[in-house]
């Protein structure tokens, strides 16, 4: 294969699996800017590594592989902050977590419908702590209801969407 | 499961989103990760979640907020919302190249700024792409008129062929010859013979360019109106013929009468067996009608039904060769003279009554053409249980269906019993998109058990009731899968190898839904399909673009 077509396939891939790697490491360190900053580092890693690449191999646990050791890294480097989990965590969680994440797609497919099933009040709650991002604080006061009774809220909508995908992703298979 | 600790888990998970969880909650949920492996599944299922509903509000998918719903929502506001999708993915696929250039220097990546474009969004979208957002309003669809009868038709320059059952939005409306009937939701029936072109303004009114047509307009469509330049024709409840040429205009009124305005804001009355001819000049005359002149519809409906018999004789001849193709493994035409016995016969040649079909439930029913049979799938057990046995590699699954609606999370074309490796399952998914999956591993193993290949969304509710075909094809040697709809690729995507079986095998299996071994009474998933099959042919083989536009061609009816 020559370089040009290989460079290309290797774009394209890491395209596809932009998701898939977010979703991998977005668990692993719980922030999505972080997540955001580790991915884009781990497609950096990729690139030097190009040569590594073989576009018959699988993409996907070459790249989950970097990503790994990207947020490790990350984790390394940034010992002052807090973190969500800390490094033998992360190994721990690692494999089921890339296994997990190939599946975000159909995680993403199933979350809309199952959103279209929620009561308008509870998908609301989601719209606005996670669509655009409103703190827990904010989104009692936009409701006019105390911290206390949406963090409950909260967590019943999102064990009921939790529980709604999973069902979904279980009829796939 | 625990599950005071999963709720615990839950709450200090939603306090870190928040950023209000201390050292000490963090250390407590470290360790009920620690310590349990329920506790882990669980807490990255939930992070997974975040993170899709963090791609979802990143790829502007969110739902129409409750408090402020669009009003132009429906089948535009998905294509909107699916663009969008596109484009950001476009966008984050220029970011991606984008940062990386940032870093690399030198000519390796020349071709990205000297060349064309390698990676068009399409290719390099995900198999997520454009799922659509299911809107939460009740769905809309747009047009004016239907288009109920096509014989013989050319079409003119115009985008796409129209096919019967389409509705028609304002624009223009051209055929190089045949003849289309039309019917404008105000109740008025136009037969328009070829070359003819009008343009429609809205359900009461529509210009023509030039062209003969006639108009059926019962009491209910009164006021229906044609404008031919600086003419108008309105009628007021009857059937008429126009002819519109560079010579001039020529209104003939059959039955009834109409009035004709003209840009002197001359009104003229014209009554049955009258006519009334524009010059060139703008001067009108009085002529008498001459009926046999236009295509009236008991004639339209002769040369449709003679169109319908060839086609369908066409097929037949057709349908006898391929039912000999080596590469066939199952083959059904439901075309077997109405019988009482409750089995699809199989129509693969040499004959083999081993892979006769068992009907369950779906009742024998008109086909594509009135001369040919087919089975409608209605209710949860409706279903056709075949047995194919055997080993095989590549797989091609094509049929003609008539869908009246998708009412299931999964909506049946055919599923093998359950879904064991080396299984494929073939379905269509609540939001429109065709679904293709093969199971790649044994069930004990912990891989994940397939890659699933899904088109763009195909179906809509216009399409409802309207037979159109539908096929898959899957390379076993390449990993690659292609949807088609009437003949035409909808969609390509790739297996990675790893989720790739070795070989592909069927056993038993359901046309039309699924059914999975269980105890007695056991309950099942319903995947039924709402709608009729009437051909049914699965290859062992990957069959190429041109031989499934073939199989369409063929059976168009």
């Amino acid at each position: 294969m020559d370089q040009t077509s290989n460079t290309e396939d290797f774009i394209r891939q890491l395209a596809e699996h932009q998701n898939r790697l977010y979703g991998y490491v977005y668990s692993l360190v719980g922030d999505h800017s972080r997540a955001a900053d580790v991915v884009q580092e781990t497609n950096l890693v990729l690139w030097r590594k190009i040569e590594e690449f073989q576009s018959d191999k699988p993409f996907l646990p070459w790249a989950f592989a970097i990503a790994r050791f990207q947020v490790l890294a990350h984790l390394r480097d940034r010992k002052r902050e807090r973190m969500l989990l800390d490094a033998s965590l992360v190994e721990t969680l690692s494999a089921e977590a890339e296994e997990q994440a190939s599946q975000i797609d159909s995680v993403r497919e199933a979350l809309r419908l199952c959103l279209q099933r929620l009561e308008p009040d509870h998908r609301e709650l989601i719209e606005r702590r996670y669509f655009r991002s409103m703190s827990v604080a904010d989104v009692a006061e936009a409701l006019n209801r105390t911290v206390g009774a949406v963090k409950v809220a909260l967590l019943r909508v999102r064990r009921q969407l939790a529980g709604c995908v999973q069902k979904r992703l279980a009829a796939e298979s | 499961m625990n599950t005071d600790r999963i709720e615990e888990l839950e709450s200090l998970l939603l306090a870190w989103e928040d950023g209000t969880l201390d050292e000490e909650g963090i250390e407590l949920l470290r360790a009920i990760l620690r310590t349990d492996e329920k506790a882990r599944t669980h807490f990255l299922q939930m992070q997974m979640l975040t993170a899709a509903m963090q791609l979802e509000g990143d790829a502007g998918l969110s739902l129409p907020p409750v408090d402020a719903l669009r009003s132009d929502a429906g089948p535009q506001a998905t294509s909107n919302a699916r663009s969008r999708d596109r484009a950001r993915r476009a966008y984050r696929l220029a970011a991606i190249v984008a940062g990386l250039l940032v870093c690399v220097l030198g000519g390796r990546l020349a071709w990205l700024e000297f060349g064309a474009d390698p990676v068009t969004p399409k290719e390099a979208v995900a198999t997520s792409d454009g799922l659509p957002t299911v809107s939460e309003e009740e769905p809309t669809a747009r047009g004016i008129a239907l288009v109920t009868k096509l014989v013989d038709v050319e079409w003119a320059d115009q985008p796409g062929p129209v096919e019967v059952g389409d509705a028609l939005t304002p624009g223009t409306f051209a055929i190089r010859s045949g003849f289309a009937q039309i019917e404008f939701f105000c109740g008025a029936t136009v037969i328009l013979e070829g070359p003819a072109e009008i343009n429609l303004e809205s359900p009461m009114l529509a210009t023509v360019l030039s062209g003969r047509l006639r108009a059926h307009v019962p009491p209910a469509a009164r006021g229906f109106s044609l404008d031919v330049g600086d003419m108008k024709v309105v009628d007021l409840g009857t059937e008429f013929g126009l002819s519109v040429s560079p010579e001039g205009a020529d209104v003939q009124v059959f039955d009834g009468e109409v009035e004709v305005q003209n840009r002197s804001d001359e009104r003229r009355r014209v009554t049955a067996g009258r006519g009334l001819v524009r010059k060139p000049g703008g001067e009108l005359e009085e002529t008498a009608a001459t009926a046999e002149n236009f295509v009236d519809f008991a004639d339209l409906e002769a040369r449709a039904q003679n169109q319908q018999n060839s086609r369908y004789a066409r097929w037949q001849d057709w349908s006898e060769s391929i039912r000999s193709d080596p590469r066939l493994i199952a083959c059904y035409m439901f075309d077997e003279p109405e019988s009482r016995r409750r089995v699809l016969e199989s129509s693969l040649l040499p004959t083999n009554s081993e892979l006769d079909g068992a009907i369950v439930g779906a009742r024998r029913v008109e086909g594509r053409w009135d001369q040919k049979g087919a089975l409608e799938f209605k209710r949860p057990g409706d279903q056709v249980r075949v047995q194919i046995p055997g080993e095989y590699g590549s797989l091609t699954f094509a049929c003609w269906a008539r869908i009246d609606s998708l009412d299931r999370w999964y909506n049946s074309l055919f599923l093998t019993d359950g879904y064991e490796e080396g299984e494929p399952h073939w379905q269509i998914r609540e939001s429109g998109e065709m679904h293709f999956s093969v199971r790649a591993h044994e069930r004990k193993t912990n891989k994940p058990p397939h890659r699933v290949i899904h088109s763009q969304p195909f179906w809509e509710p216009s399409m409802s009731g309207r037979w159109i075909h539908l096929a898959t094809v899957f390379d076993i040697e390449t990993g690659r899968v292609s949807h088609y709809l009437n003949g035409r690729v909808l969609d390509r995507n790739t297996i990675p190898e790893n989720l790739l079986p070795e070989s592909t095998r069927i056993g038993t299996a359901s046309i039309g839904n699924w059914s999975v071994p269980t105890k007695p009474d056991a309950s099942f998933a319903i995947r039924n399909l709402n709608g009729r099959i009437d051909e049914f042919l699965l290859f062992a083989a990957a069959l190429t673009d041109d031989e499934i536009r073939d199989i369409y061609e063929h059976g168009k009816p």
